[in-house]
């Protein structure tokens, strides 16, 4: 009718294009109103001192983080997460990538194996947290019998503030080991079988496979694993909470167990939300970094 | 694209965590005003009332139910009650979470002290003068109990539950095996400790993960030494914590770690689950010092071993003039606060006085506990629950315990310090300098 004329190209980007954002938007929704509201709310709750449940909210600008910038505590606290990341990255993928290798090779009549392996990731961490607690117990726990036929007198892990955070740890990783495991053996079965069939081929034997071939072809998946480990063990809090609950002393405090006492036990929302931040900021950073310094070679 | 994945994975993980908080405190900032005014209105229907309370086990459980059925059966008002227990540690942090997110309900049982005073000045707690006077409850009640539930001169709370005095619990068959009695000064125990632990029994089963339980013999040691005056000038803000008395508290428990009169891994045993108990019940530990809620614990997991148990008061210290007669606890132990006005206010008032009617009470007693009211004395048989009364009636002064007492930021700062203390990672004057700090910093904020 001698309207303008739309070239088919253009009808199908609009189109693509309208289509996009009528799928996107169910996520871009309940993105801005769970993720992205909340964050700019607690920075804004962090310039008030406000103790959580009054109607009552004194502004202090800064305040907050000035005093989060010169509180001792929580750089503890954040010591104690890096001393988890860099464990958990070192323990965690390590033995993930053996088992997961090892269940590789060794196929379908190693599967009782698989199935064992990854039944600490299906529990529920309160529920591992007690069961160490148990296990660990100083009367009565496993450590200190097995120390008690050896005539050894009582361990006491979790209660002393120098191993109770490598305790902490080591239940950290038994957790966790099997979800790396399970994300290798994914990474594994991503190499092509004739991959594996042109070096045998060609004489490699599996050792040769695995260091030369594998393993190569595997470090992309690595560097995604070190990455969720990082950052997982950057916000963690569960475990902690429920076995050590930061103690014994600050030994074994983390930066969301201190944002939760600050928040909800001492009645200081207002600094709890700037903890919060200072999370939020410290954990952005040391991700990017990371990911500059790990794909930095690819990029430039 | 894995690449992009991998970050975006990591941001929104960062993200999801930060917002898990925010999405608490963004509740509170926009309903915060009206929890205040209709704190009622959020929760259940219009002729329900909410009540929460600590009631998980018996014989707490069985107190509630029965005060709660007693209202509900025989109330006028048209309003039922429905209660809502948690579990003790967590009760406190779920509160909070419901005050912050305008969910705060009608009714609940707290410690009293700092924690209340905190409810109350931010619109959680309504006064009850007038009901409370109009009252029978108010000739009913002992003296001190109401003075627990009063704040600014006005009664918020209906105390009900328990007269709770820290003492020490011992195993009388233990006593009588190694000819001990009942010390009379400190260094009495002391003596009992070194014969307890000479014959391989622990002479004091404390589980301290859960921290106010190694508060109770820091309290204790605290009045004995320099009584309570020290521990008042210091909140008033014109004493310090620093004072010999705490010192010298923190002082003998370390020594008292060292010597091996606690358990093995101390820190990282639960009250919660019961560790400490169960070391008396396994009759490897000879003493346990505790709230006298303890009677109630007792007899109800076995009524054979209670038969065993026996309670003295902390024991004087030598040379020191402080009044022995000084108790630390708290006089009702459970105060139920109301969050809700007019015909809603009276009908849960009515409630509450269900919990110190004749029966309520009657089965209280029956089941080792002391309900705060005058002439409880002579209602109980239980002849460890007669010393405690009689205990706190001949106590010049009574102390709360001190995480209750506290302003909530103080408190944390003494529970960590003192376990640490504990734990021989800090020395006294350390743990009693941050406990300062933040008691400093508390009234610096309320001055200004």
């Amino acid at each position: 009718m001698g309207g303008k004329e739309i070239s088919l190209e253009k009808l199908r980007q609009r189109e693509t294009r309208r289509v996009a954002a009528l799928f996107l938007a169910p996520v871009a929704i309940l993105m801005a109103i769970y993720v992205v509201y909340p964050i700019i709310d607690t920075f804004i709750t962090s310039t008030y001192q406000w103790n959580g449940i009054s109607a009552a909210k004194k502004f202090i600008g800064i305040g907050n983080w000035k005093t989060l910038i010169a509180d001792e505590s929580f750089w503890i606290a954040f010591r104690n997460n890096l001393v988890i990341m860099v464990l958990s990255i070192c323990i965690q993928i390590p033995i993930g990538l053996a088992l997961a290798t090892f269940l590789d090779f060794g196929g379908k009549k190693l599967t009782i194996f698989k199935v064992i392996w990854f039944i600490p990731l299906l529990m529920s961490s309160v529920a591992i947290g007690f069961l160490f607690t148990y296990a660990l117990a100083t009367n009565g726990g496993l450590v200190s019998t097995i120390s008690g036929w050896f005539g050894g007198g009582n361990v006491d892990l979790l209660g002393n503030p120098k191993t109770a955070l490598l305790t902490v740890i080591m239940v950290i990783c038994w957790q966790f080991t099997p979800f790396y495991m399970v994300y290798f053996m994914a990474a594994f079965t991503n190499i092509p079988y004739d991959v594996f069939e042109a070096a045998r081929i060609d004489g490699a034997t599996r050792g040769q496979y695995f260091w030369k071939i594998a393993f190569p072809l595997l470090v992309p998946s690595m560097k995604s694993a070190a990455i969720l480990s990082m950052v997982g063990s950057l916000k963690y809090f569960d475990l902690i909470y429920v076995m050590t609950g930061g103690g014994p002393g600050t030994s074994t405090e983390l930066m969301a167990t201190y944002m939760y006492k600050q928040s909800f036990s001492t009645f200081n929302m207002g600094y709890g939300s700037a903890v919060a931040g200072g999370m939020f900021i410290l954990i952005s950073m040391v991700s990017l970094i990371t990911m500059k310094l790990l794909n930095g070679k690819e990029e430039a | 694209m894995k690449k992009r994945v991998a970050k975006l994975m990591a941001l929104s993980m960062a993200a999801a965590m930060t917002a898990s908080l925010a999405a608490c405190g963004g509740g509170g900032s926009s309903d915060g005003d009206g929890g205040s005014g209709d704190g009622g209105s959020a929760s259940g229907g219009e002729k329900e009332i909410v009540y929460w309370n600590i009631g998980t086990e018996s014989p707490d459980k069985d107190v509630i139910a029965k005060a709660v059925e007693k209202f509900n059966s025989e109330t006028e008002s048209g309003y039922t009650v429905t209660s809502v227990p948690t579990q003790n540690d967590t009760y406190k942090e779920k509160l909070v979470v419901a005050m912050s997110s305008g969910e705060c309900p009608d009714m609940y049982s707290c410690w009293s002290g700092g924690p209340m005073y905190e409810y109350i000045d931010s619109g959680f707690g309504q006064p009850i003068d007038d009901l409370f006077n109009a009252s029978d409850i108010k000739d009913k009640l002992m003296e001190s109990a109401i003075g627990q539930a009063t704040y600014n001169d006005h009664v918020y709370a209906v105390p009900y539950q328990n007269v709770s005095m820290s003492g020490i619990f011992y195993n009388k068959e233990m006593f009588e095996e190694y000819k001990l009695e009942e010390p009379e000064t400190l260094a009495d125990l002391e003596n009992i400790c070194d014969t307890l632990k000479k014959n391989n029994i622990t002479p004091f089963a404390l589980a301290n993960s859960s921290k106010w339980t190694g508060s109770m013999y820091y309290m204790n040691l605290a009045a004995r030494y320099g009584g309570l005056e020290p521990f008042q000038k210091a909140v008033a803000g014109e004493g310090k914590f620093t004072d010999d008395c705490f010192i010298k508290a923190g002082e003998k428990i370390q020594e008292w770690v060292e010597a091996g009169y606690f358990p093995d891994g101390v820190n990282s045993l639960s009250e919660d689950d019961g560790q400490a108990k169960q070391l008396m019940y396994q009759e490897t530990a000879g003493m346990l010092l505790c709230g006298s809620w303890y009677t109630g614990t007792f007899s109800t997991d076995s009524a054979e071993f209670y038969e065993k148990i026996g309670w003295f008061p902390f024991p004087a210290i030598e040379d020191s003039d402080a009044d022995p007669s000084i108790m630390i606890g708290t006089v009702g132990d459970q105060f139920i606060v109301f969050n809700c006005e007019g015909d809603k206010l009276a009908a849960a008032f009515e409630c509450a006085e269900a919990h110190l009617s004749d029966e309520v009470i009657d089965f209280e007693v029956e089941n080792g506990k002391i309900p705060p009211v005058q002439g409880v004395d002579e209602m109980l048989t239980d002849s460890i629950t007669k010393e405690v009364v009689e205990a706190a009636n001949n106590a010049s002064e009574i102390q709360l315990w001190y995480d209750q007492y506290l302003p909530p930021a103080v408190a944390t700062a003494h529970l960590d310090g003192l376990q640490e203390v504990f734990g021989l990672t800090k020395t006294p004057m350390e743990a009693q300098e941050a406990m300062q700090k933040a008691m400093d910093d508390y009234l610096a904020n309320k001055a200004e």
